[in-house]
């Protein structure tokens, strides 16, 4: 169903709004009732005065001027009265007889209106009611003085047509509205706190803590929130601090190991055992960075992104000049963003790298956002003319220690952590990198930078 | 041939000090190695030390609080080793004044070639003193933080640089409107770069040019100068 609002508070508001409209129609509707009750038996009351006071006026009149004192009555719209000698009713004989509420309350109209018992009508003959919206009522005059028959018209209530119905109705209905509105979203609002924290914590394991106060479930909610968060920190502190104490462990036998080289006599050797101690050491180096990935402390200031990512270019061609002529940067001389430069470059640096490693070359290419886009964020792609990565390799290269094809990474070397190092720091500035195939060849990484 | 030159190794494992000063003899330095602090101060005043490598971790008295010591003995060029990628490590070590950082594990001759440059520049006296510990070196509205190694533009921007562009940036600054010839920046560049040295320094210059905005062919900050060398012909304002 398309009318069914997505959002926890839309549905909510739309259930009470809908409950309180029905019950709203249905406080109205015996109002109503009540009130049509009300308009009946003032029309009943209205009608058996003015018939007893009309039938008094007439019997009280001398009986040669009866049909002239009639005339002279102004009778109120609707009603017409006139004195008979017979048959009280010819036309209303199709009506029904006159409901008994009505028929007593004209009796007693009678009693109530003063006069002599003995001129009092002998007998009440009543057709029709509320209902046919018409009356006909016969008064026999004492004697043989014939009938005064009165026909009025009786409008049939509507106590729909008041008209500050209406506007009641429409102002409760919005003022329930906003009502609604305004309590679902305090109430819903710790859940979309909550889920802000869980947003926060993907991103910094070292969020702030959730506040655990407000109405019990939600505190229970966030108390278990902030179990977990810590339980997670924790994990991730042990990883760093194991990962870290066995790199700074490693330095020092690394270094004498390079010392020790330098009495290698045998140049080749040499350069051979230092090339191993660099792998080596590159491979302690990204481990500290996956470690630190994690845990970063550097504070983000602006950067000049379009010379961040030329700088990462640089360095690759500075290590190794054999693919300087293949590397390439498209974009904007200038671009400024807020980033953790350090993280950042290294993040870059690992892409480009991979991209040379596999693809012997890389271009890489900065599109800032577009101006008034609604998402402000950069895109940077780095592309290779390699053999591209197989469909289902995609997203698994991005986990720690896997990499593509053991046998050609055994020429390539690397760590099997450049990826997993770079998506961990672009997700902790809040954006995110993907490998795809490109149509033409080769495979492109797509770097999402929030800026 | 002058008298071998003196370096002071201060490092608490027992191999790297020994093997380091195998290394550095063999390269025609002097070299007196000790384990800690206060073996240090106990060597200090029987010699004359030219430079100190100094390991920032040390059993009981720190490296920094070894080279705040020395620093308020004399203005001898101090190489810290660090630990591997610590930046805050390299950032307190810098501040305090010490010339130079090398992290572990490190590359001897780089470490060499580190050591050549410093005590290169220290034969400079005008240069030295003038640069060591300055938060901030402003130029034609760029600002160079040599603690945090790095380059703001005039909007307080960061722009990255690679290594060897910030250490010739920061040759050129503290050396403004004063030629350096291709050979003190051959030297700024050796252990840092693969491929040939020559090329190197060109491309490095180029980089640099584009960084600062400052077009080749016009060039107006850092300038060529015939004969081979170049200037940063600007005025330099320490903060």
């Amino acid at each position: 169903m398309t009318l069914w609002p997505r959002s926890l508070a839309a549905r909510t508001a739309v259930v009470l709004l809908f409950t309180l409209a029905a019950i709203q129609v249905a406080g109205l509707t015996i109002d109503a009732l009540d009130r049509q009750d009300l308009q009946r038996l003032g029309q009943i009351r209205d009608v058996s005065v003015q018939l007893a006071t009309l039938y008094r006026a007439i019997v009280q009149a001398p009986r040669s001027a009866r049909d002239k004192t009639l005339a002279a009555i102004a009778l109120p719209p609707g009603m017409h009265a006139a004195i008979r000698n017979q048959t009280p009713f010819d036309a209303g004989g199709r009506l029904p007889l006159a409901p008994e509420p009505l028929e007593r309350a004209i009796r007693v109209a009678m009693y109530l209106v003063r006069m002599p018992p003995w001129q009092r009508p002998h007998q009440i003959i009543m057709r029709g009611g509320l209902a046919s919206e018409r009356l006909l009522v016969a008064m026999r005059l004492p004697g043989q003085d014939g009938w005064l028959t009165v026909s009025t018209r009786l409008a049939r209530p509507q106590p729909w047509h008041s008209p500050s119905f209406l506007a009641a109705f429409a102002l409760m209905t919005v003022a329930a509205a906003l009502l609604t509105i305004w309590a679902v979203r305090r109430l819903i609002r710790p859940v979309r706190t909550l889920a802000a924290a869980a947003e926060r914590l993907g991103r910094d394991v070292n969020a702030p803590p959730l506040s655990e106060d407000g109405p019990t479930e939600v505190a229970t909610a966030a108390a278990a929130f902030n179990t977990m968060a810590a339980r997670i920190r924790r994990f991730v502190e042990d990883r760093t601090f194991l990962l870290t104490a066995m790199g700074h462990d490693l330095r020092t036998p690394i270094t004498r190991l390079k010392l020790r080289a330098e009495f290698i006599e045998d140049e080749e050797q040499r350069q051979k055992f230092m090339a191993d101690l660099d792998e080596i050491e590159a491979m302690v180096a990204a481990t500290l960075d996956f470690g630190r990935a994690a845990t970063a402390s550097e504070p983000a200031a602006p950067v000049d992104l379009a010379m961040l990512c030329q700088t990462v270019l640089d360095e690759a061609a500075d290590v190794r000049p054999e693919a300087a002529s293949s590397l390439a940067y498209a974009g904007p001389a200038h671009y400024t963003a807020r980033a953790r430069i350090g993280a950042l470059k290294r993040a870059l640096g690992n892409l480009v790298n991979n991209a040379i490693a596999y693809g012997g070359g890389a271009r890489l290419t900065l599109v800032p956002p577009e101006r008034g886009g609604k998402a402000e964020v950069a895109r940077i792609e780095i592309e290779d003319d390699g053999p591209g990565i197989p469909p289902a390799d995609l997203e698994r290269v991005f986990q720690p220690f896997q990499r593509l094809e053991a046998s050609r990474n055994r020429e390539t070397g690397g760590t099997g952590l450049g990826l997993s190092i770079a998506r961990d720091i672009l997700r902790a500035h809040g954006g995110d990198v993907t490998l795809s195939n490109r149509a033409g060849g080769g495979a492109r990484a797509i770097v999402t930078l929030p800026v | 041939m002058e008298t071998a030159q003196h370096i002071l190794v201060v490092d608490d494992d027992r191999e790297i000090r020994e093997l380091l000063a195998r290394f550095l003899e063999r390269n025609r330095f002097r070299v007196t190695a000790v384990r800690d602090a206060r073996e240090a101060r106990r060597a200090w005043p029987h010699a004359h030390f030219h430079l100190v490598v100094l390991d920032l971790m040390l059993p009981g008295e720190s490296g920094l609080e070894l080279a705040r010591w020395m620093r308020s003995q004399s203005d001898i060029p101090i190489i810290m080793l660090t630990a591997m990628g610590e930046d805050t490590d390299r950032i307190v070590g810098l501040e305090l004044g010490a010339d130079d950082y090398v992290a572990k594990p490190f590359n001897p001759r780089e470490l060499l070639a580190r050591i050549r440059a410093v005590l290169r520049r220290a034969g400079e006296p005008a240069v030295r003193r003038e640069t060591a510990g300055a938060a901030a070196l402003c130029f034609a509205g760029w600002t160079l933080e040599p603690a945090r190694r790095r380059l703001l533009n005039p909007d307080g921007v960061e722009v990255a640089l690679t290594g060897g562009e910030y250490d010739l940036l920061l040759a050129l600054v503290e050396r403004a409107n004063r030629v350096l010839t291709r050979d003190m920046l051959l030297d700024l560049l050796r252990g840092r770069q693969a491929g040939p040295f020559d090329r190197a320094i060109d491309v490095a210059i180029s980089r640099l040019r584009r960084k600062l905005d400052d077009d080749g062919r016009r060039a107006q900050l850092i300038k060529t100068v015939r004969g081979g060398g170049y200037v940063l012909a600007t005025s330099i304002e320490r903060r």
